[in-house]
């Protein structure tokens, strides 16, 4: 049954990704200012939101998985991790060519920008103590993940605090509602296949797991087969 | 020779034996202040930690006051408290390694992982260490500081605020950066790592003083404001490693039948 | 007396990291005033049993009881009554011998637990000589007999030893041996990991083989004939059979 899900998530993200391109550039009219290069805050808007969301999903996860040793909570946290990685890369990508196009560089110190930073920071941070750690770093990792999540909300403020001494241009002014528009289906589109993604990811993390059982088993059921033929001669 | 015979330990039943497990509260506090006296006994017998941070601090400042010391009137107190804090996160890295290592060499904080000891006591006894070498080295950093750049004198002439201020930025570091350093104390090997993890995650509370600092050499009407929240932060910070150390360190229990601890795939 | 208590048993313990399977379905039960040598090649998982037994590390499997109580941690009150001198003698180099007794006689107390007088106890480990001498000064056997001291200030009723007489020369075996037979009269319960058999046949009741974390047979000194020699015969065999699982295990 969990199989179907990712599926039908790739579904229907395959039927709305189109219809959002369409909307996106074909609907929505060219911004007066900025020109044809605005379109990219459909991508960059949903991905640094998706980015987030993962975030605290996977500090989430990670305390599960600590609590309760739970081996689906450190599939999902692990996936989650490198999706963040995944969907930051593309926020770092995009924000940069719109500030470009907008504030005339591409890297302001804004407080998004440098929570984005810092959070894509963490999560390699994570992924490079999972991978490269020593036998047990995986809690570890997972206190990491989790002082992650927290660090969001905590990075965004101190930023803010720092950034009203020294007011700057506003990132997201207030948008007309036809750009609303263009946005929710690009963020369904995005949410869906990072969903699916993410299924896909633990799924794959938790098979390699049952595949280390199966290995383990296997050892032992030929280790007692070769006892029983020892002793039969 | 001594003989076995003549002195032979009591030794009751196990079980039957009159053992009266103090609460949790109550061991704490001694706990951790025995742990963190050993701790600066050790210390003061060759002065090494305090001796290899000064020293290390000194040369950080001496390497910003080179770098920095033709800043402008008006850039240094943008500069000021990104010296000080970049400072604290360097010193502080070089200290937890240290503390962590000694516990290693001898492979000493696994017989206070066996010994009836609350392992919260150990994260207390090993973060107060930490805070007061820090503080230490504060000690230079921050007068070092006010010689170098005229605009931190405020430091001087504010000590009060300065010392509260130092104090509560420090334990944000320390807070985190004990939990992390004995987590990796604990594995094996990797020691490098610690600066992936530690530099990344403690950016925010760094940031909080690095803010705080600021406002105190801006004279900001708002200093002690972020000065609340900066306690506000440590709390948060220092209970969540509290909380975290002990499931870190050795990991929770095996109630889960069907768990794994997941290590390095053999190659 | 109270209903006497076993001090430790284990039952169908397991552990792994990933594929690596290290203990598989290991039960073992020591009893109070009984010495238990637990023997096997290196890499047999008898520091492993050690560290799970300890609570360093927690089992894939299995259960652990002290006293009669299954345990899901080892806690406090659990640590309280175990000792254990690991083959790292996890001394403080840089404190003297009672400095480094006082220290986890202190926390002990804080604990709530019983802690005996470290003079006698360095007295009779042959130590008083260097009581206020840096650790760090010590040779290898004058450590394994401080990590000894330390354990045995606890009242411990389970003691665990992994390797103790590695690096030690004969006196040291000698000396061990006979600290480790006067407490076994006196009630204490000890398992010891070693892979030098004659050093185990000396010391020890019972000796149980672990081969590839399993355990695969088991000698008894009390067993038929109850001399020194006809132990060792036994141990000697048991041995034999580890070698040839071990063969076993490198050619499939």
């Amino acid at each position: 049954m969990t199989r179907l899900i990712p599926v039908a998530l790739l579904a229907i993200a395959a039927v709305i990704f189109p219809l959002s391109v369409h909307q996106i550039f074909i609907e929505t009219g060219i911004e007066r200012e900025l020109g044809t290069v605005q379109k990219i805050f459909y991508f960059h808007v949903p991905l640094a939101w998706i980015m987030m969301l993962f975030g605290v999903i996977c500090g989430i996860a990670a305390g599960i998985q600590l609590r309760r040793e739970s081996r689906t909570a450190e599939a999902f946290a692990v996936a989650a991790g490198e999706l963040v990685i995944v969907a930051g890369l593309g926020v770092l990508i995009t924000g940069p060519i719109w500030g470009h196009a907008s504030w005339g560089k591409p890297w302001t110190w804004d407080a998004r920008q440098i929570t984005t930073g810092l959070l894509w920071l963490v999560f390699v941070a994570y992924v490079l103590v999972r991978r490269y750690g020593a036998a047990g770093s995986e809690r570890l990792a997972a206190a990491l993940a989790i002082f992650g999540a927290v660090d969001v909300p905590i990075i965004y403020y101190a930023v803010k605090i720092w950034k009203t001494t020294h007011p700057s241009n506003n990132v997201v002014g207030t948008l007309p509602p036809e750009m609303w528009a263009a946005l929710w289906p690009a963020l369904g589109a995005l949410l869906a296949t990072s969903i699916a993604l993410v299924f896909i990811r633990a799924r794959q993390e938790l098979v390699e797991m049952e595949l280390d059982d199966a290995w383990v088993q296997a050892e032992s059921l030929t280790e007692q087969r070769d006892t029983a033929k020892g002793e039969a001669t | 020779m001594p003989s076995a015979s003549d002195s032979t330990v009591a030794l009751p039943q196990p079980g039957a034996r009159a053992f009266r497990a103090t609460t949790p509260w109550m061991r704490l506090p001694r706990q951790a202040w025995v742990m963190a006296t050993n701790d600066l006994r050790q210390e003061f017998r060759d002065f090494e930690l305090l001796a290899t941070a000064g020293f290390f601090t000194l040369v950080v400042l001496v390497m910003f006051g080179l770098s920095f010391a033709a800043l402008g009137r008006q850039a240094q107190p943008l500069a000021v408290p990104g010296m000080l804090w970049l400072g604290v996160a360097f010193v502080g890295a070089l200290t937890l390694t240290r503390i962590f290592d000694r516990e290693r060499e001898s492979d000493t904080l696994r017989a206070l992982l066996t010994a009836p000891v609350d392992r919260l006591a150990i994260y207390l006894a090993k973060a107060s260490v930490t805070l007061m070498v820090l503080l230490g080295c504060c000690l230079v950093l921050v007068p070092g500081l006010a010689v170098l750049f005229p605009v931190a004198a405020v430091f001087a002439e504010r000590p009060l605020e300065t010392a509260v201020l130092v104090v509560l930025g420090c334990l944000s570091y320390v807070s985190v950066g004990t939990l992390f350093a004995a987590g990796l104390a604990t594995s094996s090997g990797k020691n490098v790592l610690l600066s992936v993890i530690l530099y990344p995650l403690t950016c925010p509370a760094l940031m909080w003083s690095l803010v705080a600092t600021r406002a105190l050499l801006e004279g900001h009407p708002d200093f002690s404001i972020y000065l609340t929240q900066l306690a506000a932060l440590d709390v948060v910070l220092v209970v969540l490693s509290g909380t975290l150390f002990e499931s870190v360190l050795v990991g929770g229990s095996a109630r889960n039948k069907g768990r794994t601890t997941r290590g390095r795939r053999r190659r | 007396m109270t209903e006497v208590v076993t001090p430790l048993e284990l039952r169908g313990i397991g552990k792994r990291f990933g594929r690596l399977s290290v203990l598989r379905g290991v039960d073992l039960r020591v009893d109070a005033g009984e010495i238990v040598g637990l023997i096997g090649a290196n890499g047999s998982g008898k520091t492993t049993l050690l560290s799970i037994t300890m609570g360093l590390l927690s089992p894939t499997e299995g259960e652990r009881c002290f006293g009669g109580a299954a345990v899901s941690d080892v806690e406090v009150e659990q640590r309280a009554r175990i000792a254990f001198v690991a083959h790292t003698t996890q001394l403080y180099p840089r404190l003297t011998a009672t400095e480094n007794m006082a220290l986890f006689a202190d926390l002990r107390r804080a604990a709530g637990a019983e802690v005996a007088p470290s003079g006698p106890l360095l007295e009779r480990l042959g130590l008083s000589h260097a009581a206020d001498r840096l650790v760090g000064t010590f040779s290898r056997g004058m450590m394994q007999r401080l990590a000894l001291a330390r354990a045995l200030a606890g009242r411990p009723g389970l003691l665990l030893l992994d390797e103790p007489f590695t690096s030690l020369d004969r006196p040291g075996r000698d000396r061990l041996t006979e600290v480790l037979t006067a407490e076994r009269d006196a009630g204490l319960a000890v398992l010891l990991s070693s892979h030098d058999h004659d050093a185990v046949v000396a010391s020890t009741d019972r000796v149980v083989l672990l081969e590839a974390g399993r355990l695969c047979g088991e000698a008894r000194r009390d067993d038929g004939d109850r001399s020194l020699r006809a132990y060792r015969d036994r141990v000697a065999a048991l041995g034999m059979l580890g070698s040839a699982v071990d063969r076993e295990a490198a050619n499939a």
